[in-house]
């Protein structure tokens, strides 16, 4: 693997010289030092916005002692700036242990010493301008031409190709090389003064054939579809309805409403509803709830490339890994970072990431899902009676503290006896998390998911999340009627 | 950086470059943008994390004859890089399409206007141990609360410098200082053992104006009031929006509707009701960048263009006049720019964006508003937010009130309400004379009668 000029200055030398500065002041100490570029380009009817590209490169200094953590982003990271800052971000640590009232140290880890790279069919740095252009181009063509009523379109397309290091008082020395590739379609369609619109995306780790993939070459047509079957589609009369979720929404309701309360930051902070729960009953024998953001994953859904929450290692250099969050109903795990898995006495399940080397890492999700059982979808359509059939989502959110969610909803049907009837838009979904995984009437057997970023305390990240189609009861729906 | 002679040579030595490469090239900028940062973080209502950070890049924005956009930026601010930069964005103008709607980049400017009080200099200067204090006072409030268990929030300060230069003569620097500091704190009942929280921030552009007593008391009330939530019935009712909501379904809604770029591509629900009467009386908001100290003022827009104070609504009225632009989106409606081009750092091209977001404050005030309304509700915070291109609305009520015969009574579980904004502010009738100012927002209470809310 060929390490960018930047990442060599972190050699033996410089790491001895800031463990001598460290020993008898801090606990803990790592850099990250991260170099990255990319390209932007932003089409709307058929004509080009914004066609961009950049360098950048990151550094962060991260210190703790007995409790306090200090930060230092640097904005030139060299040997002298490196050493000058860490010297700062060690004072940091302490002036925030002078203030801090939760003294804990960090659990040793061993050292991992590795560089890992992902395999690209095709490497973004062979991939010219023009061949990326191409791909936009065809897809505003795809929006405009496929009806009179499409009204306005826009296509993005974003790449990047990123070296991250860290190295820390652990011994640690990893390099995390790898490239993404996102496209998205916005698309309004218009008609006797109705204005409906449709947005989706599609991304992953990998190389330009993620831009090549049927998902990616079918994006514009589906979304061009949805925005104008949106035109003729209800407003829906509120009540209580029995819902039945797509593989989509069924991932948002797993991130949304119940993963963040499994991250055991907002857990010690008190802002979940989960706190105290770790081994009791909390949901339906048939639940399994897991997190796993390794590697190698993509072979189950057919796709040529790694999915887009994924990662080798977490930004504090835990390795990702499989977490089980509920099984049997019970829950077993919350997701930890180094600081959580401190202090709670557990292992680090490798979950504590951060959007950029000048950013701190959270407790954040990588690919949270819903495992499937043995529904059909025919079946599951049959078996309701009355209900309403939720397809993908538009955004969504919780109350942390009492588990209220709420879903808008992007194409939702109506199910009489067993039929899937006329389309409506701008449901919304509103129930209580603990109630819902209690009133699941069908887990499907198929497993999708879809994926996206997610913000948390001003940063965001790359996650995926999925499950089967599932079937819940007494779901508030409101509309506008 | 601070070294202006170096920025000046840097930024001709690029621009004549760009020129010389490209026989094709109409326009070119360089923006450069200078940040530093204090963050202090607290948790679990004890100090967390201390931060300061440097920030320094730059943006090469190069137009060419058939109004082809190339963007580069990088936070490598060398000669070399500037030169690698600028070739890169070249290329990227020359791969891209005609857009005869370009115009040109802003020309130079002989005045702009004096805009006081944007800088503090004991901001610029802070030091990290100094700010303390100010996490210290949210961590008090919250320690001496009996029901209070948890809170989260932070402290942080920052000092931007810019600098605009374009080929056509344009140039201008600017510096500022902003903090903020926010308070999210939990409650939790002693019989019902119910939770909830409440949040509050204030940003503002000298540290003597931050009061962080004051907001994290307002997240310990609004925290409390919310709990022991009650369920209720389906009904139209009279809504009092507190500053918060006024933010989350009037102000913030008008001020993405009334984006030009949203405007002409018709993806806004105000399309075709320019210069008609669309709300009551009590709409009248303007867009005023000229405010001495405010957190949404400034001289000159993010390409340089002088800021000016626009009135958007007057009773009503949705005024000509009303539509916030940049250079691009006012070249095509071949009007001049409004001074709204928005740059929050070098990564990103301008786009558009509020100045001090302004609803005018009515006549009375917020108890005489409240003393009125024999049932209803008070709304602090959704987590929804409008469809802008329909103006439709149904959310989630997070922090809501009942409210009976002038009184704020018990706070709402899983209530849902719905509406359209037009009809939202065809029914809007009394504003209060108190208003509060979040960031660029400037809100009072406002009254909306007859809205749908679906009980739980």
């Amino acid at each position: 693997m060929d390490i960018a000029e930047d990442l060599k200055i972190a050699d033996e030398k410089l790491t001895y010289e800031l463990q001598k500065i460290a020993k008898d002041k801090i606990d803990y100490w790592d850099i990250r030092i991260g170099v990255k570029t990319g390209t932007n380009l932003d089409f709307t009817d058929q004509k080009s916005k914004e066609i961009s590209s950049y360098e950048i490169i990151e550094c962060g200094i991260r210190t703790f002692v007995n409790g306090g953590w200090g930060f230092n982003v640097l904005k030139n990271p060299n040997r002298n700036t490196i050493i000058n800052g860490f010297l700062k971000a060690v004072k940091l640590a302490k002036l925030s242990e002078s203030l801090c009232k939760n003294k804990f140290k960090i659990r040793n880890r061993d050292p991992l010493i590795k560089n890992f790279k992902i395999t690209c069919k095709k490497r973004l740095e062979d991939i010219g301008i023009d061949e990326k252009i191409q791909i936009v181009k065809r897809h505003e063509k795809i929006a405009s031409e496929y009806s009179p009523k499409i009204k306005n379109t826009h296509t993005l397309y974003l790449d990047g190709h990123s070296q991250d290091l860290i190295f820390s008082s652990f011994g640690h020395h990893i390099i995390q090389d790898l490239s993404f590739l996102r496209l998205f379609s916005l698309i309004y369609a218009k008609e006797k003064g109705i204005l409906q619109r449709s947005i989706n995306s599609i991304g992953g780790i990998g190389g330009f054939e993620i831009s090549e993939t049927e998902g990616a070459n079918n994006l514009t047509e589906k979304t061009a579809k949805e925005a104008v079957d949106l035109l003729n589609a209800n407003s829906p009369v509120g009540g209580k309805f029995t819902v039945i979720m797509d593989p989509k929404l069924t991932g948002t309701f797993i991130h949304e409403a119940f993963g963040h309360a499994c991250e055991a930051d907002l857990v010690l902070n008190k802002e979940s509803i989960l706190e105290g729960k770790i081994g009791k009953k909390i949901a339906m024998d048939d639940i399994k709830i897991i997190d796993d953001p390794t590697m190698n994953q993509s072979k189950k859904f057919n796709l040529p490339y790694e999915l887009f929450g994924s990662y080798f290692t977490d930004d504090e250099g835990t390795p990702s890994q499989k977490t089980i969050i509920i099984e049997d109903g019970i829950l077993r795990n919350y997701l930890h970072s180094l600081e959580t898995s401190s202090r709670m006495a557990v292992p680090s399940n490798g979950h504590g990431r951060a959007n950029s080397c000048s950013s701190r890492p959270q407790v954040r999700m990588g690919f949270t899902y819903l495992v499937p059982k043995d529904w059909e979808y025919e079946e599951i359509i049959e078996d309701t009676k009355n209900g309403v059939l939720c397809e993908d989502f538009q955004y969504g959110y919780t109350d942390p503290t009492t588990g209220n969610f709420q879903f808008k909803c992007k194409l939702s049907y109506k199910i009489e006896h067993g039929e899937k009837r006329e389309l409506m838009r701008d449901v919304s979904l509103s129930g209580l998390t603990l109630e819902v995984l209690n009133k699941i009437s069908a887990i499907g057997k198929t497993m999708n998911y879809s994926d996206g970023i997610c913000g948390k305390g001003g940063q965001s990240i790359r996650v995926c999340d999925g499950g089967p189609y599932i079937r819940t009861e007494d779901i508030t729906v409101g509309g506008l009627n | 950086m601070d070294h202006n002679s170096d920025v000046y040579s840097l930024a001709n030595y690029g621009l004549k470059l760009a020129e010389r490469s490209n026989s094709d090239l109409k326009c070119a900028e360089i923006f450069f943008g200078k940040n530093n940062h204090i963050n202090i973080e607290i948790e679990e209502n004890s100090v967390k994390n201390s931060e300061v950070g440097d920030d320094y890049g730059t943006a090469i924005r190069v137009i060419n004859k058939k109004g082809s956009l190339g963007f580069a930026f990088t936070n490598r601010v060398e000669k070399k890089s500037i030169e690698k930069m600028i070739s890169i964005a070249l290329k990227m103008m020359n791969a891209g399409t005609i857009d005869l709607d370009f115009k040109n980049l802003p020309n130079q400017y002989n005045k702009y206007p004096d805009v006081k009080n944007l800088y503090d200099n004991n901001l610029k200067n802070l030091e990290i141990d100094e700010s303390l204090k100010y996490v210290e006072d949210l961590i008090q409030v919250c320690s001496q609360d009996e029901l209070a268990i948890s809170q989260s929030g932070n402290f942080l300060s920052n000092y931007t410098k810019t600098y605009i230069f374009n080929s056509n003569g344009l140039f201008i620097t600017g510096k500022e200082t902003s903090c903020s500091i926010s308070s999210n704190i939990i409650v939790k009942d002693k019989v019902s053992n119910e939770t909830s929280f409440g949040y509050d921030w204030q940003s503002m552009r000298t540290l003597s104006e931050i009061n962080t007593k004051k907001i994290a008391s307002n997240a310990l009330e609004k925290a409390k009031r919310n709990l022991n939530r009650i369920k209720i019935k389906s009904m139209k009712v009279t809504l009092l929006l507190t500053p918060f909501g006024t933010i989350n379904l009037i102000l913030n809604p008008i001020a993405s509707a009334i984006n030009a770029e949203t405007f002409q591509y018709k993806r806004s629900f105000l399309i075709g009701k320019r210069e008609e009467v669309i709300g009551s009386n009590y709409l009248n908001i303007e867009d005023n960048a000229l405010i001495d100290g405010a957190t949404g003022s400034s001289s000159f827009d993010g390409e340089g263009v002088p800021c000016k104070n626009k009135k958007i609504f007057e009773r009503g009225k949705f005024l000509k006049t009303g539509l916030l632009h940049n250079s691009y989106t006012a070249g095509k409606d071949n009007i001049e720019s409004t001074g709204n081009a928005s740059r929050n750092s070098y990564s990103s091209i301008p786009s558009i964006g509020n100045s001090n977001f302004i609803l005018k404050p009515g006549n009375h005030s917020k108890d005489e508003i409240l003393k009125d309304i024999k049932e209803g509700i008070l709304l602090d915070y959704t987590g929804d937010s409008p469809n802008i291109s329909t103006g439709d609305f149904s959310g989630l009520i997070l922090h809501g009130n009942l409210i009976k015969n002038g009184e704020i009574k018990e706070p709402l579980n899983k209530t849902m309400f719905g509406i359209n904004l037009l009809d939202l502010f065809k029914n809007i009738n009394a504003v209060s004379k108190e208003f509060k100012i979040y960031g660029s927002f400037h809100a009072p209470f406002v009254k909306v009668k007859d809205v749908q809310i679906i009980g739980g």
